[in-house]
């Protein structure tokens, strides 16, 4: 449910950039989005194109480049990857999405949150870094 | 051509929709930088000004300790929404995390403070009080930022009359003004105390004359704050003392915001 949200904030930088480049129109915009947000990336379309109309962005074609993440362990070594990280995810925190009031762990909203939500699952340890696949970026523009 | 920092931009967006952008920092830690920004919230918000409350510090959030509410945050089509308690727009990470530990740094602690101020949904606010953590850090350095594009923002330290934290409090001041970030004042926590017909100051008194800065006003270190927030009660309402010196801070503010 985030998407609106998050589409928003991709227009406006695209706008605000536009507008410092001297740009009057784009054709094409690659947004790389982190696995662990979790996009709806129909609803995150639908939102884009809502929101550009009207607006110089109006006609920019969105390409959506979905980025995978890895977890790595500086205990132990292990590796795992997103689908093992949903599975152990501590189910002791959440967030309510509305309007369907489904309960979601924190995680596909603030996905630097890794290490308070989910531990090793080799040694239990919270020391492991998160590479990749929690951004939301523009990775292109093609003017 | 860079490509636009998407979270950051709209961090910063949504941080400038307030009409006012108060910054209370410090430098050092345990100065009352909570107590105060949720006092100068609470007095603000009483003054009739809706205000939201945003607490920067996602090692040691103290504001969830305050306003205590057990209930989720909620997503919506505009982002997390604020929780409301008494009059007040509230976010922390607190409200999500609850007590466990946030270990974070460098990189992944700044992509965390602009996803949730990215995130964040305040509704149109005269006043967005931003709680910091100690040091010059990410969290001040986001701060810093939002506060250079805001045209009605002011930055308020918060120091100990101690010779240790003045001169923690002079980095930061340095930094603020380095910066082009307004500073309207400083206020002197645990000042005095009280104690039968004496005042003791503990820790001496300062003059500040040498910093340039307003001093916005005095707290007493008083026992009655702690027991306020003991017992769920707001503070800056913990004694007489304590809320007619806040109350003046806040006037201050107010005039010159
Ligand atoms: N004027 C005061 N009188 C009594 N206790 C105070 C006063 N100011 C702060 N405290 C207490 O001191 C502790 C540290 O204050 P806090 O606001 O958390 O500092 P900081 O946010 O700067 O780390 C808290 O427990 C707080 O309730
Ligand atoms: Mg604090
Ligand atoms: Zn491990």
């Amino acid at each position: 449910m985030h998407e609106w949200s998050l589409a928003d904030a991709v227009v406006r930088s695209l706008l605000g950039f536009m507008a410092s480049e001297g740009l009057t129109s784009i054709r094409e915009v690659e947004v790389t989005w982190g696995e662990i947000l979790e996009l709806d990336t129909e609803i995150f379309e639908e939102a884009f194109y809502e929101l550009s109309r009207g607006t110089p962005l109006e006609g920019a074609k969105l390409v959506l480049r979905k980025e995978k993440a890895y977890f790595k362990c500086n205990s132990c070594g292990a590796e795992w990857d997103f689908k093992t990280a949903d599975e152990i995810l501590s189910r002791e925190f959440e967030i309510m999405e509305e309007p369907a009031g489904v309960r979601e762990s924190p995680l596909h909203f603030l996905p630097d949150l890794a290490r308070t939500l989910l531990r090793c699952p080799k040694c239990g340890s919270r020391d492991f870094d998160l590479i990749g696949g929690k951004d939301l970026r523009v990775s292109k523009v093609v003017a | 051509m860079r490509a636009p920092d998407v979270l950051q931009d709209e961090a910063l967006r949504r941080l400038s929709r307030a009409e006012r952008l108060l910054m209370v920092a410090s430098g050092k830690g345990g100065v009352g930088k909570s107590l105060i920004s949720i006092s100068l919230a609470s007095t603000l918000s009483e003054m009739g000004r809706k205000v939201g409350l945003l607490d920067l510090d996602v090692h040691g959030p103290s504001i969830p300790q305050v306003f205590r509410s057990e209930r989720l945050i909620r997503a919506t089509k505009h982002g997390l929404e604020p929780l409301k308690i008494d009059g007040l727009e509230l976010m922390s990470l607190g409200y999500i995390v609850r007590g466990s530990p946030v270990p974070l740094g460098g990189e992944d602690k700044m992509s965390l403070l602009k996803m949730m101020v990215a995130l964040t949904n305040w509704s149109n606010l005269d006043y967005l009080v931003v709680d910091l953590p100690p040091g010059t850090g990410d969290e001040m350095l986001l701060a810093i930022r939002a506060l250079k594009r805001h045209p009605r923002s002011g930055a308020v330290l918060v120091t100990l009359p101690s010779m240790l934290s003045l001169s923690v409090v002079r980095r930061a001041l340095d930094l603020l003004r380095g910066e082009g970030v307004r500073v309207l004042g400083i206020v002197e926590n645990m000042a005095y105390i009280r104690c039968g017909g004496d005042t003791v100051r503990p820790f001496g008194s300062l003059d500040y004359a040498s910093l340039g800065v307003n001093v916005l006003g005095s707290l007493p270190l008083d026992p009655a704050v702690e027991e306020a927030i003991a017992s769920g009660k707001p503070p800056h309402k913990a004694s007489r003392e304590v809320m007619e010196a806040i109350s003046a801070v806040a006037s201050r503010i107010e005039v010159m915001m």
